[in-house]
């Protein structure tokens, strides 16, 4: 599995990427979409890893990015629903 | 303002293919992909469609072409050699397609680079009714992939010194010009810029395109305990057993992981 930019997060992103992979292949892909068994382990990652992101800088980076491609990219992703 | 476009056929179904998007670091064409974090992650309740929002921090030197249009000190030394990448994907399994979209976060006024792709499950059913009679070989899945890049360059229109979005970029975008920029044209510069960029990603759409290839053919043949298996081999090969973080705080900036010795 990739590694995180985070080394300490490394075990509980292990475990919620190994998560993903077996819901979105034996779940999501056939149809069966509305379940979300690994959210308990996303919200652990995510605490882990939003600390990091923020002692780095790294999160008001990413807010602006988000922000910049919005305008063009999310009108773009509407169209298509 | 430089385009490039690229069209693709994976000869292998949609699933395995949108697996294989979300699985596909490490691969051996992927060295200089460090780590990837999954940022966001949900279902639109509404849609049924999975968005993802990842980021990457790829190894990565500005070309020197484009270092010698700089200001001194301008992205030169002081970069790290490393970038992070913003990329949201959305899944409709349904109806079979993807729409990924790639930035690079830092040094957009130098070179925005803008990287979306569309996959889509291939129709075969009008294949199956024109080969009726021929039966054997017609669940022949494939997933086509249409990949489009934009390159903008903004140097030169104030923004690149400005660190914060300030209200006075005119002033800045003044000083820019009167300073670096007075000589040369800022449009030729922009454009030679967004055409380096344009030949550094013709290699790199080519190498994704292996990358992703490897990862489809291990799940073939070993699905995704195949790929976790070819991952441990590719990570260790380009990092050594202690796995590519060490060298991602050695060559970074921040410090505040030193006692970690995993």
């Amino acid at each position: 599995m990739a590694a995180s930019i985070a080394p300490e997060c490394n075990d509980i992103k292990e475990k919620y990427d190994t998560c993903f992979l077996k819901w979105y292949s034996e779940k999501y892909l056939r149809g069966n979409t509305s379940s979300n068994d690994c959210e308990a382990l996303f919200k652990d990652y995510k605490g882990c890893l939003n600390k990091v992101l923020k002692e780095r800088g790294i999160d008001t980076m990413v807010e602006d990015a988000r922000k910049s491609g919005s305008s063009e990219t999310d009108a773009e992703f509407l169209r298509k629903s | 303002m430089k385009f490039f476009e690229n069209n693709f056929t994976y000869d292998y179904s949609f699933p395995a293919v949108s697996l294989a998007y979300f699985l596909r670091y490490p691969n051996p064409y992927s060295r200089h992909v460090l780590t990837t974090d999954v940022i966001d992650r949900y279902v639109d309740p509404k849609t049924q469609r999975l968005h993802t929002i990842r980021i990457h921090l790829k190894k990565s030197k500005v070309p020197s072409g484009i270092l010698k249009l700089l200001p001194k000190g301008m992205g030169g030394s002081d970069s790290s050699g490393q970038s992070y990448i913003l990329e949201r994907t959305i899944v409709d399994a349904r109806e079979g397609w993807m729409e990924t979209e790639s930035r690079n976060m830092e040094w957009t006024g130098i070179l925005s680079v803008v990287e979306k792709q569309f996959y889509k499950r291939l129709q075969s059913d009008e294949d199956r009714l024109a080969f009726d009679g021929l039966a054997i070989d017609k669940i022949s899945e494939q997933t086509s992939v249409k990949t489009t890049v934009t390159f903008r360059s903004r140097i030169g229109q104030g923004k690149l010194l400005a660190k914060k979005r300030q209200d006075t970029s005119d002033i800045e975008d003044e000083e820019s010009r009167k300073g670096f920029f007075s000589s040369l044209s800022t449009a030729g510069i922009q454009r030679t810029i967004e055409l380096i960029g344009v030949s550094r990603t013709k290699e790199a759409v080519l190498k994704s395109k292996q990358g992703m290839n490897i990862v489809l053919e291990r799940l073939r043949s070993g699905g995704v305990v195949g790929v976790l298996e070819g991952m441990r081999q590719d990570r260790e090969a380009a990092f050594g057993p202690d796995g590519p973080w060490k060298r991602v705080w050695l060559q970074g900036k921040d410090r505040s992981i030193e006692n970690d010795k995993s």
